[in-house]
């Protein structure tokens, strides 16, 4: 089946098979592996992206589905040599340890701003309830976050 | 996942005959359901119809003293809608509290209720708020919607298009969730409306169910005293590795004079 | 998590027996049965059509008989695999007595799941176990023609 989206800015068009996972798409046909797969259930949000801006999960999201829209991964995120200023503030705070839930939970963060640019602690952690790591306690990714969120 | 075609009509008129047209075609709405368990390989639909597209489905308005709700709404829109929050609060906290923010980005109250999971947060608030839902067809009163654990009165090729729910003159929606999912270990909505009270329970039973005895006892007296006597039976109730029955039971009368401390 | 219930037939005891080992009786008391062949002695190979909410899925099952003691007693347990899904166990303790007017058929019945399905649905185990033993012996009993007690957990 024909699909064309768009994926950090740039139109592409291909052939999927409906049955086709969008986490799939991007990490198979398109080479796009900064966007992880944890769980698979729908549960631990390694594999979140932005889906005409707003967060979700592209394990549960067939490729077809996002026809004609715009999809933001992790790579689409820096310019260029210059990260964006939340992977900047996770650099800073040591908010990642092995860094596979990293992707998710920056993709995740960002969409928090968007909607609350001053968030509480409480609302930090309460946002991430469907990011899972196994790493690092949260608690330097809830710094990271205050930390961008600041120096907005 | 099985191999199945796919298709996203713009119309509900295309929707319905392309599910009347197989027997084994689905909809698909937020997918946070359907997917995972096809996923599993648990369902092994055809075709899936995806309404989407359908723009008309989505939404909020308000008409004739009543909040009516597009069953495309996600259920982040329904928590971050002005309409909703002002008019009744409670409802809005109640899709605030489902899953996590992805979750809430796609899931869709229309999905939620045709669904009738038995940890739901939606059915209570349908049943507590004596809400209708609205089909292509006809218009089905939230106390005869939900019939059994997973069942409603929809027919096979029946989609929901909307949810009244008249506005009440207060309401709270208070969930003990379960610390992974967040689906409700046990939810309760208290409501005053404008043709009474209502208490609806979700996660406690295979359906949601009124606990018309604390009606009655609210009736007369709107505190949180009035009803911590009133045990409700938990023999039929739910039990996992998160709570017994009998917790579930405790936790029925716990909820209900929480949410009634907060409808204030 | 044991599921409890308790029917009362207007048969004898050896009556309701001759039924519980039936082939043909249990295939079509099972919910969902759509074939039931068998596969040695006190075993058989089904295909149980599941359909709960948004679960629709055909699953290979073995129904074995054991701890016969007739006409009083056996233990009924079938197990399935669910490929991708992970596996299930159903079992449920049987045990007739004789009453003034027939015969009491008590149940205790337990489900247990691994693999991913344990992982998403552990919350509806119990429910969805308490439906499938009722429609079961409701089954099971409303062919001797008498009304069932409720059944209790
Ligand atoms: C990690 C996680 C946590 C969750 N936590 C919660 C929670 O705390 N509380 C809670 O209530 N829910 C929770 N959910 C479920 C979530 O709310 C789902 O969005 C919801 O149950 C189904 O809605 P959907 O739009 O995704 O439906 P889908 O998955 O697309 O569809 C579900 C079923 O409904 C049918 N359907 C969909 N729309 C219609 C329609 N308009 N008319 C007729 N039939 C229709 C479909 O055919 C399908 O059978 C959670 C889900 C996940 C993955
Ligand atoms: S891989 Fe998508 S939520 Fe875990
Ligand atoms: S850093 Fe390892 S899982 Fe989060």
């Amino acid at each position: 089946m024909k699909v064309s989206f768009s994926v950090n800015g740039a139109e592409l068009s291909g052939d999927v098979e409906p049955r086709t996972l969008l986490v799939d798409f991007l990490r198979n046909d398109l080479g796009l592996t900064g966007t992880h797969v944890g769980c698979d259930t729908s549960q631990c949000g390694a594999c979140v992206v932005h889906l005409d801006g707003r967060s979700i999960k592209s394990c549960t999201l067939l490729a077809v589905q996002a026809e004609g829209m715009q999809v933001t991964t992790i790579e689409g995120l820096a310019d260029g040599d210059a990260l964006h200023p939340m992977q900047a503030a996770f650099r800073e705070e040591h908010g990642l340890q092995c860094g596979f839930c990293t992707p998710g939970m920056i993709m995740s963060a960002i969409d928090l701003l968007q909607n609350n640019a001053a968030p509480t602690e409480k609302e930090i952690r309460d946002w991430l309830e469907g990011n899972l790591c196994r790493c690092t306690g949260y608690q330097n990714i809830v710094k990271s976050i205050q930390t961008n969120a600041k120096s907005q | 996942m099985y191999q199945f075609d796919y298709q996203a009509p713009d119309s509900l008129e295309a929707a319905l005959a392309a599910l009347r047209e197989n027997d084994e075609a689905k909809i698909v709405a937020g997918g946070m359901t359907l997917l995972p368990t096809m996923k599993l390989r648990l369902a092994r639909p055809e075709a899936l119809i995806d309404i989407n597209r359908i723009g008309s489905l989505a939404g909020v308005t308000e008409k004739n003293r009543a909040i009516v709700i597009g069953a495309m709404t996600r259920h982040a829109d329904v928590a971050a809608s002005k309409l909703v929050r002002d008019r009744i609060p409670g409802l809005a906290d109640l899709a605030e509290t489902i899953g996590d923010p992805q979750v809430r980005n796609r899931g869709t109250i229309g999905g939620s209720v045709a669904n009738n999971d038995p940890a739901a947060d939606y059915p209570a608030g349908l049943v507590g708020l004596g809400a209708t839902v609205v089909t292509d067809r006809r218009e089905i009163a939230a106390d005869d919607f939900f019939t059994d654990m997973f069942e409603t009165a929809l027919e096979a090729d029946e989609i929901i298009t909307a949810v009244h729910f008249p506005i009440p003159k207060r309401a709270a929606y208070m969930k003990f969730p379960n610390p992974a999912s967040r689906y409700a270990i046990v939810g309760v909505m208290v409501a005053e409306t404008h043709d009474g009270i209502r208490v609806a329970v979700t996660g406690a039973a295979p359906c949601v169910f009124r606990v018309t005895a604390m009606e009655d006892a609210l009736k007369k007296d709107f505190t949180p005293d009035a009803i911590a006597p009133i045990a409700v039976d938990g023999a039929e109730f739910n039990e996992d590795i998160h709570a017994s029955a009998e917790y579930r039971a405790h936790l029925v009368n716990v909820m209900a004079r929480r949410a009634v401390a907060a409808v204030g | 998590m044991d599921i409890q219930g308790e029917y009362h037939i207007a048969a004898s005891p050896t009556e309701v027996w001759q039924r519980l080992i039936d082939p043909d009786v249990l295939s079509a008391c099972i919910p969902g049965c759509e074939s039931m062949t068998r596969a040695s002695e006190d075993a058989y190979d089904c295909a149980v059509m599941a359909k709960y909410g948004p679960v629709k899925a055909k699953f290979k099952t073995t129904l074995t008989l054991s701890n016969i003691n007739a006409p009083v007693s056996y233990t009924l347990s079938g197990r399935g695999q669910g490929g991708a899904a992970g596996f299930g166990e159903g079992v449920a303790d049987v045990m007739l007595e004789e009453t003034s007017d027939g015969t009491a058929l008590r149940y205790t019945a337990r489900f247990n799941a691994g693999g991913r399905i344990a992982q998403v649905g552990s919350r509806l185990i119990v429910a969805t176990t308490r439906k499938f033993a009722d429609k079961f012996f409701a089954a099971f009993s409303s062919g001797f023609d008498v009304a069932a007690d409720d059944a209790t957990a």
